[in-house]
């Protein structure tokens, strides 16, 4: 009889993440609670640092991240629910056309794909305004340096990671159990919401989940696009590490960012059978 | 019909609306790499490829490739050894602990990128390691392991185990079996894995934005070009950047066509 070898198979990865995911996060929570602008880790801990984070108003930016990933999953999720219905629809050459040219913008860095949109909104000379300038002799102003720009900014980045995982959701809805619905005198609407949004629930859990997650670290959109409107977190924590050498005022902020993390994640991946979804 | 006819060409208008949408900064990004004046003036006066020459003849651009192909390598080994083995507990086996093993091991992929990096800054501070290429190595690994090791999962789904049990009773051992039976029916997914690993890492930004130190990875030089001191140099590197990680993938993916019918015309 061979053993079932399937546990010592699984513990090269767990020493992996053991030591470079769960120990670096634990570092950061020790240095969270460390006195103000100190540089070691030592056993005199004080929650100093999160009453004052609250108090010295870090508590904007975490609301600017959260508000802006927020809007970002529900907008991304509006416009990539009809998306995955067409493609799933019409399944087939042109569908898996139109999905490999959607995925392949991922794989450019997305310094790129932002440098590029802040080019095309540019104002005066920019991709955009400068062709309708030269071919209407229409002038147009810019949304470039608003918070609506780096929220455009996030969407754009973040819309594949909401449609892909909502593509394998839509594909869990038997097309005969929308008909009979529709038979049984259903309305479009409480199709939707009583037999495919529930059905579709896993996908567009995983792909929310990840969109969101992915906008509360945020940091290039706001920078890029954003000019000065809006400081999101990542970019307060920042501020706090590189310019005011406050470490552990920075570490409490990023342990804010986990917890809001962990909140949502855990609820979520215990409701979900990835297995089941991979499998597919 | 003509009611259904309708809704077809909405939804091409919208299919095509969005498909330009996402392209539409990309060419946006070659476009600006065609001029040579510092302040961006759309329609250009001169359309060039100065910028290129420029880039072409520019030592940094060298050094951005190096290190980013430096990084993305080290990724896709680790990424690589980590997810096949990673996988034949992920999907495999079954086996007491799997289901939170399963869970897990996806927790680094929710989770937000720049907050991964500086965890892991501050543990090395920490133990006094300085941050360079070699940490940026570990923050893209953190986050692209997981996704590598789902992707070669994907395989084993659809594998029979009956093949292994069946090599076990003509006496084969247990390398064997890895070597012959395993590993070939695993490899479509390695390689996808493999590229995976790469174009993640190659086009990471948030990752290395607190670890890499003073190496620059090309997306980081971009970042910091575009808020501060802009020329038509950047649309270029930003442009040959690309090119270059979809040549590489591009390269891998026709010579390991070749190497299969190679493959079969010597068994034949």
């Amino acid at each position: 009889m061979r053993r079932n070898p399937g546990p010592w198979y699984a513990l090269p990865l767990i020493g992996f993440l053991l030591v470079f995911f769960a120990a670096p996060l634990v570092v950061v929570g020790w240095y969270s609670l460390m006195p103000a602008r100190t540089f070691d880790l030592t056993t005199a801990f004080t929650f100093d640092n999160y009453r004052a984070a609250f108090a010295d108003g870090y508590g904007r930016p975490l609301m600017w991240s959260l508000i802006g990933a927020t809007l970002t999953t529900l907008i991304a999720g509006l416009l990539a629910w009809p998306t995955a219905k067409i493609l799933h629809r019409h399944a087939g050459k042109w569908a898996s056309l139109i999905t490999t040219l959607i995925a392949l913008p991922v794989f450019i860095s997305e310094s790129v794909r932002l440098f590029g949109l802040s080019v095309f909104l540019m104002p005066g000379g920019g991709i955009l305004a400068g062709t309708l300038n030269a071919l209407f002799d229409v002038q147009i102003g810019t949304i470039l340096n608003t918070r609506l720009a780096a929220l455009v900014g996030m969407i754009y980045i973040h819309f594949p990671f909401m449609l892909f995982p909502l593509l394998l959701g839509v594909a869990m809805i038997p097309a005969d159990r929308v008909e009979a619905a529709r038979d049984l005198g259903a309305s479009r609407w409480a199709v939707l919401r009583e037999v495919e949004l529930p059905l579709a629930a896993p996908g567009l859990l995983i792909g929310g989940l990840l969109t969101f997650v992915l906008c509360l670290g945020a940091n290039a959109e706001a920078a890029i696009l954003g000019g000065r409107a809006v400081t999101v977190i990542t970019a307060a924590i920042e501020q706090r590490f590189n310019y005011a050498q406050d470490w552990p005022m920075g570490a409490a902020l990023t342990v804010l960012v986990i917890a809001a993390t962990a909140v949502l994640v855990f609820p979520v991946l215990r409701r979900i059978d990835l297995d089941r979804i991979i499998k597919r | 019909m003509t009611g259904g006819r309708h809704i077809l060409w909405l939804k091409v208008l919208w299919v095509s609306a969005l498909v330009t949408a996402l392209y539409m900064p990309i060419i946006s990004v070659i476009l600006a790499s065609l001029a040579n004046s510092r302040y961006m003036r759309f329609p250009h006066k001169v359309w060039t490829l100065d910028a290129y020459s420029a880039a072409a003849a520019d030592y940094t651009t060298v050094t951005l490739h190096m290190i980013s192909l430096q990084i993305a390598l080290f990724v896709v080994l680790i990424s690589v050894m980590l997810g096949t083995i990673g996988a034949m507990a992920y999907a495999r086996y079954d086996w007491d602990g799997r289901s939170l093993f399963q869970k897990a091991m996806v927790l680094p992929i929710f989770f937000p990128q720049p907050v991964l990096g500086l965890a892991l800054l501050l543990s090395m501070s920490a133990l006094g390691i300085a941050p360079s290429w070699k940490t940026a190595v570990f923050a893209h690994a953190v986050w692209i392991v997981p996704i590598v090791t789902l992707v070669i999962s994907i395989r084993l789904f659809g594998y029979d185990v009956a093949q292994e049990e069946a090599a076990y009773d003509l006496g084969a051992t247990r390398w064997q079996v890895a070597r012959e039976v395993t590993l070939p029916a695993l490899w479509p997914g390695i390689f996808s894995g493999a590229l995976f690993a790469f174009l993640l890492s190659w086009s990471n930004l948030p990752l290395s934005v607190y670890t890499s130190g003073a190496d620059t990875p090309l997306p980081m030089w971009l970042f910091s070009r575009t808020a501060t001191n802009y020329s038509p140099l950047v649309p270029a590197i930003a442009v040959i950047g690309t090119f270059v990680s979809g040549f590489i993938v591009v390269a891998l993916v026709v010579l390991r066509r070749l190497a299969a019918a190679i493959a079969r015309r010597a068994s034949t």
